[in-house]
């Protein structure tokens, strides 16, 4: 949650004082590898310091183990790895995500980096077209913002692969 | 208030007079003369019915009462019980379970009349005992028998007194009583009796104060009306009432609520000062409409005009006879028992990570008095723990109860004679496990009955008893409960299993000959496996067994099947008597914390390299006369061993499964421990051998292994 601080006060007086209007998206930014990944902000509970991972033998690689939050377990996976990227490398900007989706339980994702949080008009995205590659069927389009490009991630798609696994 | 408050209740006694019923028309089945079987039956209709009316559900009522109409004349010695009845009263128990489902799901009972089953009950009645299904449709006696209405009671008869006489007036009831009578309004004092076997006394006196404040208002009530409402009262309670109706209105008014026995009713007069009696005995119209109390509740449906007095004339029933004892009792609700546990939990976490604290803190001086009260925490919570436990357990009987009427039924669908004998019904068990446990004992049951018992005349011939033996056998057994069913039938033919396998492709031939009958009778657990050669509704559609073996593993439980062809097969279900929170030995290898359940650990040993042994390829060791297997942990969870130990000695933790050892090497013992069980959560696929987490003292997680996923 200390996060949420690396926002600089004016960035997040003008994110508060931005008029709500329907056809925008608040994201928060990551960083994955080389590139930044939007995470629609109302799937996210909760982002938290790297913490002690358990491992659960026989799954997936890209499932890293489980952890406790405040008294209750909850798997956590690699980003990196679900994505194709390489394995990751635990730094002290190591973050992990926790995503709740409606009816699902929670789940953790680890993060290079949690950047800040931008608000993506919907005429800022570029949506994506049917024909996705391996890493791009995860992304749900490219949203720019001052002029940097940042990848929309799925996270649905992303989870139901999971489950299916 | 109204009377939906009561529905709970309403069902929950519902059920237990339906279960009641059942059990007594059973045994009524087997001696059709015993007199205390009779009244009991006769008991629990009348119960039914009235519980029925009050709620307002008037077709049930209607079965009930028809039922209740046969047992009065049999409990007369008009006419014996006959096998035709009995079949006729088990389908109206169906039918009255229908209804009781049908309320429970939409609070409405349905719209079945069983008309069908009416006829068949009257005409019981009509021909003495006899059912005769070709007879004509008998007229609808019910309402003719039961609406001869009582005379109103006049005079206070026998030991029962208008006790509205002695209510108290304070000055402002007084006042009122006054301004009515200038009002030219009655006041009327009433007694009301209920009847002894009412079974929801509050309700019927809500009833009665709904009826009456249709007419006018009540000024005082003794008890108070919050005491009626919580059932503080015995039989009876009286009121001051105020009303513009006639005596016999406001009578007839109380009367319409089903279930009460008498009415006492007469004017009343202001003791000390002098009465104001009303000199116009009727009118109605002048009932002033700010009169009419304000209903606190959304009005509930008014009372049913039920016909009241078949259940009265019908006293006798209310004998207090046979009365079981009964425990001081309160009903939870089992959301509330979860968050319990779960604080339970979360205490027994907190314990541990103050352990842990205090055991790295220890270095610094004196510990004493800490650790002194860290054991006596210890034992709280685990005394708090085993209490909590406690609570959520129920018998199994709630369960199993159904079955004696299932395995009739079923004996008289598939032609054969066979008894089903059942004992450790009080065996007691997690209330989430016990609501589970019905459907997998069911299937159970039927496929004794069904491919396990051979027809009566195959068994005669086989020198065994006609009547095949179902057995139900509950008991504790350490930290598990062991359910068995067993029939003393053909068997599993293993043979046959073993071709139909092969016959699906589910074996080769080469396989099947390289294994044994345990692992082919296994094979009957596998989806869509059904050795029945007929497929009846009964069982053989292939949906059983391995239903029953997801589900009992769902539960943490594992079946077991000991076979002895010719002579019958028995079930073994093993569950564990707890879920939520286990001892657990906690154990390290390679760098990482595990947990085993204390409960399926045997011993452990300390295991010189040299006196592993190799058989087939495989690890064993020889302790005490036993050939034990050993599985490396480390391997199992994918893990490198320990680079430095190779000739140093192993731990090795020997567990069991049934009448099965293995021994698992471990790296390092770390000791004992409560563990509260975690769910991981949907997203990952738990290999078999972890059944959960938990969480230590320090905040990490473990996980927990299941031994038997190791055989």
């Amino acid at each position: 949650m200390d996060e949420i601080k690396v926002m600089d006060e004016q960035k997040r007086n003008e994110i508060l004082n931005r008029p709500v209007e329907h056809d925008t998206t608040q994201y928060i930014v990551t960083q994955l590898g080389g590139e930044q990944y939007g995470i629609d902000i109302k799937y996210i509970s909760n982002i938290i310091r790297m913490t002690k991972i358990t491992r659960v033998p026989k799954v997936s690689n890209y499932i890293k183990g489980v952890i406790n939050v405040r008294g209750v377990v909850i798997p956590t996976i690699s980003l990196r790895l679900k994505m194709g990227l390489p394995e990751d490398v635990i730094s002290k900007k190591t973050r992990i995500i926790i995503l709740t989706l409606e009816q699902h339980e929670s789940i953790g994702v680890l993060v290079d980096e949690v950047k800040e949080v931008v608000t993506l008009d919907e005429e800022h995205i570029e949506r994506m077209g049917y024909e996705k590659d391996d890493k791009e069927r995860f992304l749900s389009g490219v949203g720019k913002s001052d002029g940097k490009l940042i990848s929309l991630l799925d996270i649905t798609s992303v989870l139901a692969e999971v489950v299916d696994a | 208030m109204d009377t939906s408050q009561y529905l709970d209740i309403f069902l929950d006694e519902s059920k237990e007079h339906l279960q009641n019923l059942s059990d007594q028309i059973m045994e009524l089945e087997q001696n059709p003369e015993n007199m205390d079987t009779i009244n009991e039956i006769f008991r629990a209709a009348h119960s039914l019915k009235g519980m029925a009316g009050t709620m307002g559900y008037k077709r049930m009522q209607t079965l009930t009462h028809d039922m209740e109409n046969v047992f009065s004349e049999v409990r007369n010695g008009t006419f014996k019980v006959q096998p035709g009845m009995i079949d006729v009263l088990f389908k109206c128990l169906d039918a009255l379970e229908e209804y009781v489902n049908n309320i429970q799901q939409t609070t409405e009972e349905g719209t079945n009349d069983n008309q069908e089953l009416i006829d068949a009950l009257n005409s019981i009645l009509k021909n003495n005992g006899e059912l005769q299904p070709s007879g004509a449709a008998p007229q609808p006696e019910i309402s003719a028998a039961s609406v001869a209405e009582e005379p109103v009671a006049n005079a206070a008869s026998g030991d029962k007194k208008e006790i509205w006489r002695d209510i108290k007036l304070n000055d402002t009831e007084r006042m009122l009583v006054e301004k009515a009578h200038s009002e030219e309004l009655h006041a009327y004092g009433l007694t009301v009796y209920v009847e002894e076997a009412c079974v929801l006394k509050a309700a019927r006196a809500f009833l009665v104060f709904k009826a009456l404040e249709k007419l006018g208002e009540i000024i005082v009530s003794s008890p108070t009306a919050q005491d009626i409402e919580d059932e503080k009262f015995e039989l009876t309670f009286s009121l001051v009432f105020i009303s513009g109706n006639t005596r016999d209105e406001v009578v007839a008014a109380v009367k319409s609520v089903s279930e009460i026995e008498e009415v006492f009713c007469d004017e009343y007069v202001l003791p000390a000062a002098e009465p104001e009696k009303a000199a116009e005995p009727e009118k109605t119209e002048e009932k002033p409409a700010e009169e009419k109390k304000t209903a606190a509740a959304p009005a509930a449906a008014p009372a049913p005009a039920a016909p009241a007095a078949p259940a009265a004339a019908n006293k006798p029933a209310a004998k207090p006879a046979a009365k079981p004892v009964v425990n001081r009792t309160v009903r939870v609700d089992i959301e509330k028992l979860d968050n319990l546990m779960n604080l339970v939990s979360e205490l027994i976490i907190a314990k541990n990570s103050l352990i842990s604290a205090t055991a790295s803190d220890g270095s610094k001086g004196d510990n004493g008095s800490v650790n002194e009260q860290i054991e006596y925490l210890e034992s709280v919570t685990t005394n708090l723990h085993e209490s909590v436990m406690k609570v959520r357990m129920v018998p199994i009987e709630s369960v199993v109860a159904k079955f004696p009427r299932m395995i009739r039924d079923l004996s008289k669908k598939l032609g054969k004679k066979m008894e089903l004998y059942m004992t450790g019904e009080d065996t007691e068990l997690d209330r989430t496990v016990v609501d589970e446990i019905g459907d997998p004992l069911m299937h159970m049951l039927r496929n004794s009955a069904d491919h396990g018992l051979e027809p009566n005349d195959v068994r005669v011939a086989n020198g065994k008893p006609e009547v095949g033996s179902i057995f139900l056998d509950a008991y504790q057994d350490g930290n598990n409960v062991v359910i068995e069913v067993r029939d003393d039938g053909a068997g599993i033919n293993v043979e046959a299993v073993k071709n139909k396998a092969i016959e699906r492709g589910t074996i080769t031939p080469e396989q099947a000959d390289t294994m044994s009958d345990k692992e082919i009778i296994d094979l009957l657990f596998l989806p869509s496996f059904s050795t029945a050669k007929k497929v009846s509704d009964v069982s053989g559609r292939g949906v059983g067994l391995d239903v029953v073996k997801s589900k009992i593993e769902s539960l943490s439980g594992e079946v077991e099947v000991k076979n002895r062809f010719g002579e019958g097969s028995s079930w073994i279900i093993r569950l564990p008597l707890t879920l939520a929170i286990i001892q657990a030995l906690m154990v390290v290898v390679g760098d990482e914390k595990y947990a085993i359940a204390l409960g399926s650990i045997q011993t452990i040993e300390d295991v010189s390299p040299d006196d592993i042994k190799l058989v087939q390829a495989k690890e064993v060791i020889h302790i005490r006369g036993t050939v034990i297997p050993i599985i490396r942990l480390n391997k199992v969870l994918d893990m490198e061993p320990r680079a430095d130990e190779e000739d140093k000695n192993l731990t090795v933790i020997i567990v069991k499964k049934g009448d099965k050892l293995a021994g698992l090497v471990v790296d390092e013992l770390i000791g004992q421990q409560e563990v509260v069980i975690k769910s991981m959560g949907k997203y990952i696929k738990v290999p078999k051998i972890i059944s959960g987490a938990t969480i230590l003292g320090n905040g990490e997680v473990a996980l927990i292994l299941d031994t038997n996923a190791l055989f």
